[in-house]
């Protein structure tokens, strides 16, 4: 057994836990945030696709040891009561379906978004290329995330007005 | 006056609030407590019989609770969703890699992962079918219940030879559609567990729960009305969660221990296991008069239905009642067989049997088209079906028939005239 | 060398379970004290919107918001056999049973208030109450079954299905004559299935199979070896990603089904069937190749056209 202290959703977590213990089921089995699936268990399907210090990972290819010290976003750390603009996105334009995937697409989108608000078309699809979808055809889920950078436009438009006001 | 009109919005489905924020409930996300897990040994060989199998030293390892093999079954030994005929732990005769073997009940994942990797199986192998020719072949093994032809359709209409010699051109080809998976995203998953008014709770993603309950109820030998089935998020279905895959096991394990037991299988375990696109090998020919109208098809298509008939017959049926494509076609003859090999059992795939034959259709209808010189659009709209038209099958389509207002669709779409 | 194509593939589609099978879907509505209806059916939502196209109809139906419907699908002892969510049959099947059994409610509130639409809680509740004071039941169940007829084995002849649904897609290739490989550079669709009740949700589904469809032409096969599944991971068995899909436009006709709620059909299904068809049919438009075992990898592409250099070699070889 090994100790790590891994903050995960801005709360830091210390346990003692098996070595070869992956990531997902740390964050599945140890602390209960069933929100990241798991589809294939060999990083092929991005399901499992959470934030590592501001670059998505796919979390069943990472041991939990080597997580130590590491800050992680799940969808569980994603919007609060209110939701994020890129899950109102989703919502809105019809990107969900059986929504497997979509936990690790909000997640991939928010790496993208938060780095270049600017993504153009194929940046975005490349950004989400590791996520598979079989039910969307990702067109839909696309467009949520460009009706997502209108949304974030706005609301940092409207940040910035008011810190000058 | 209307004064609500939800039908044709575009609103935000239900479900979709708690999918985007991860709330969404897939039965892998579920856990109670003394929550045992259980898994399925699986057959390595396609075609034969269990010699010898180490149940007493299984059963002897760390955290094993409990090894289950067919004779603990205490109702119906085998599923279908026409014929019985899927061993839901075998009895008998295993006739595909993947048939379960053995159901093992523990305490962690990781005792069940242990267990599975201990079990040792001696079997004694039979030569078995891998092609749709060596199933028909005289004297084949006999895959099926007592042939191996599953199902056998013709659908007739009019005079074949007439309406072949009316043709300006004919075309004949054989195709080949190859086999394929629906590769739903979330793996299988169900829990067992007896609920507390005493009924058998079964926790799954399932496309059909009452059927999920009959058969339950089959394998335990109780009343549909002491089975719950609990229908979860659905992480994708497209056809492989018709036939039973981890519902009866769950269930099965819960019985036996008393306690709650989730099966979870892998990716791997989850292609192996479940139903597949029939391949299909498809014969074409097709004729067309000199004025552009078809005339005649000839077609014989054979699915490669596998170990096990589960929707064979019907998809069979299918591909037999769409062969013609959406076309008036006057002189008619289809047959369809659907034939059992110790290849993995295909069933039920979004499209169902009318997936394949367009495949072959729609290349005859563009061959045909090329040799006429006319836009393939436009041959299309010649032929297409309109409301009051009859197909092969003599239905008359008395409403709803929209075919050529589609072609127009894509024909302004292109500035093309019709 | 790339070189581009255009082609088509059109489908027709029974709906339903077909072939005589009893085809039933049953709903129940209740109006509760809560301000609330309680709609039971047993849609099981595989991700194809059911559970929305039920809301959507009994909204209609009821008239009144999505909000004051809460949807009970997932329990076998709550809800009744509603058959299963494959066919294509749930929009047409189910949707009529939700459909009729919200209209027996709205029948017996016409006659408490009239055509009043239900916009809150409290006209809800007006009405529940309305309900007990005049003894007027508060549940109704919804049955629906649908038409069709055993096929003669030997002629075939018979009303196997209904209803159908058509359609047509369009698609343009870009096929790699040096490595084979083909890309799907546009589909465009148009559909019949009947009237759309989430055009969102449909669209969805729509440019979903036609994903599906790439799939089946241009990646997808299952390898089995003496009964054995050789490709067991998404390493080897590959399906399309977000830069494997093209731009999908689609167009609906919305020509009414008289026997479908509100005119709809079942689109599920029908959504993967044209576009491998029109995929194969783009390949031959852009190099003159004919495939006729699927699908079409980079391998197969690239020796069919090597094999038909070398017989356009021959015939000018013969001239």
């Amino acid at each position: 057994m090994v100790e790590v202290t891994i903050t995960v959703n801005g709360t830091s977590y210390t346990r003692k836990i098996h070595p070869l213990m992956r990531l997902l089921d740390f964050l599945r089995d140890e602390l209960k945030l069933k929100g990241t699936k798991e589809g294939c268990g060999e990083g092929e399907c991005g399901a499992c696709t959470v934030i590592m210090d501001g670059r998505t990972i796919n979390s069943c290819l990472v041991l939990a040891a080597s997580c130590d010290g590491k800050e992680i976003i799940t969808i569980e750390g994603v919007g609060g009561a209110e939701l994020h603009p890129i899950q109102r996105a989703f919502l809105e334009v019809g990107a969900v379906q059986c929504g497997y995937c979509i936990p690790g697409m909000v997640l991939s989108t928010k790496a993208l978004l938060d780095k270049n608000l600017d993504a153009t078309e194929e940046e975005i699809k490349e950004a989400i290329s590791g996520n598979l979808c079989r039910c969307t055809g990702y067109q839909k889920i696309v467009e949520g995330v460009k009706l997502a950078q209108t949304k974030m436009k706005e609301s940092r438009g409207e940040a910035c007005e008011c810190g000058r006001s | 006056m209307r004064p609500v009109s939800a039908v044709g919005a575009s609103q935000i489905r239900p479900d979709a609030y708690e999918k985007v924020t991860g709330k969404a409930i897939y039965p892998d996300d579920l856990e109670f407590p003394g929550m045992l897990y259980a898994g399925v040994y699986r057959s390595t060989i396609p075609y034969g019989r269990v010699i010898d199998l180490n149940i007493n030293e299984i059963r002897k390892l760390p955290g094993v609770v409990e090894v289950v093999d067919h004779t603990m079954i205490p109702g119906a030994k085998k599923h279908g969703v026409i014929f019985k005929d899927i061993p839901i732990l075998v009895d008998d005769v295993i006739k595909r890699v993947g048939d379960c073997l053995l159901l093992i009940i523990c305490e962690t994942k990781e005792a069940l992962k242990n267990a599975l990797k201990q079990v040792k199986v001696e079997y004694e192998e039979y030569e078995g079918v891998f092609t749709i020719e060596d199933a028909l072949r005289e004297g084949a093994p006999i895959i099926g219940d007592a042939s191996n032809v599953l199902y056998h359709i013709k659908v007739q209409k009019g005079d074949l030879e007439q309406g072949f010699k009316e043709a300006k051109y004919i075309v004949e080809n054989t195709y080949f559609a190859q086999m394929t998976e629906h590769v739903f995203l979330q793996p299988e998953c169900a829990i067992g567990k007896i609920g507390d008014d005493g009924l058998i709770e079964v926790y799954v993603a399932t496309q059909y729960p009452h059927y999920d309950r009959e058969e339950v109820a089959r394998c335990l030998n109780l009343k549909d009305e002491e089975v719950r089935i609990i229908n979860t998020a659905v992480g994708g279905a497209f056809g492989a969660r018709e036939d039973i895959n981890p519902q009866c096991h769950a269930a099965l394990a819960a019985y036996i221990t008393k306690r709650p037991v989730k099966v979870l299988y892998d990716r791997e375990e989850s292609i192996i296991s479940h139903s597949k696109r029939h391949p299909m090998k498809m014969y074409y020919k097709t004729g067309v008069r000199e004025d552009g109208k078809l005339c005649a098809i000839e077609a014989r298509i054979y699915g490669d239905t596998g170990a096990y008939a589960s929707w064979g017959t019907n998809v069979l049926r299918k591909s037999a009642l769409h062969a013609t494509g959406p076309y008036v076609i006057p002189n008619v003859f289809v047959e369809a067989f659907a034939v059992h090999t110790n290849n993995p059992f295909a069933g039920a795939m979004r499209g169902f049997g009318a997936a394949q034959v367009p495949l072959a259709i729609e290349a005859q209808m563009d061959m045909l088209a090329e040799k006429l010189g006319m836009h393939p659009l436009k041959f299309r709209y010649l032929n297409c079906f309109e409301v009051g038209s009859v197909t092969a099958s003599g239905q008359v389509l008395a409403s709803g028939v929209a075919i050529k207002e589609c072609i127009e669709k894509l024909a302004s779409h292109d500035n093309l005239s019709l | 060398m790339k070189k581009r194509g255009v082609g088509y593939g059109a489908f027709f589609y029974g709906t339903g379970y077909g072939n005589g099978f009893p085809d039933e879907s049953r709903a129940v509505i209740e109006i509760t004290s809560s301000g609330r209806f309680n709609l039971y059916v047993g849609v099981s939502d595989v991700g194809s919107g059911g559970i929305s196209v039920m809301q959507q109809i009994a909204q209609e139906t009821l008239k009144t918001d999505g909000e004051l419907i809460n949807i009970i699908w997932n329990d076998t002892s709550l809800v009744l056999d509603t058959g299963t969510a494959a066919a294509s049959r749930q929009t047409y099947n189910t949707g009529n049973a939700v459909k009729i059994a919200c209209e027996k409610m709205r029948d017996r509130i016409n006659e408490v208030i009239g055509e009043k639409e239900l916009k809150t809680k409290e006209d809800v509740n007006e009405i529940y109450n309305l309900f007990l004071d005049k003894n007027i039941e508060t549940r109704f169940e919804g049955y629906f079954k649908a038409t069709t007829s055993q096929v003669n084995l030997e002629t075939g002849q018979g009303n196997p299905y209904w209803p159908y649904t058509f359609g047509i897609e369009k698609a343009v290739v870009e096929v790699d004559t040096e490595t084979g490989k083909v890309d799907v550079l546009e589909i465009v669709a148009a559909y019949d299935a009947g009237k759309i009740v989430n055009p969102a949700q449909a669209e969805g589904q729509i440019i979903g199979g036609a994903s599906m469809g790439i799939g089946y032409a241009i990646m997808e096969e299952v390898i089995v070896n003496k009964g054995s599944i050789k490709n067991r991971s998404f390493s080897d068995y590959i399906i399309p990603t977000s830069m494997d899909m093209p731009k999908v436009t689609t167009y609906f006709v919305e020509k009414n089904e008289p026997t479908g709620p509100y005119g709809a059909k079942g689109l599920g299904e029908p959504a993967m069937l044209p576009t491998a068809p029109a995929i194969l049919n783009a390949i031959y438009n852009a190099v003159g190749i004919r495939l006729t075992e699927f699908p079409a990898t980079c391998e197969r592409v690239l020796a069919a056209i090597k094999e038909k250099e070398q017989r356009d070699q021959e015939k000018r070889d013969n001239i």
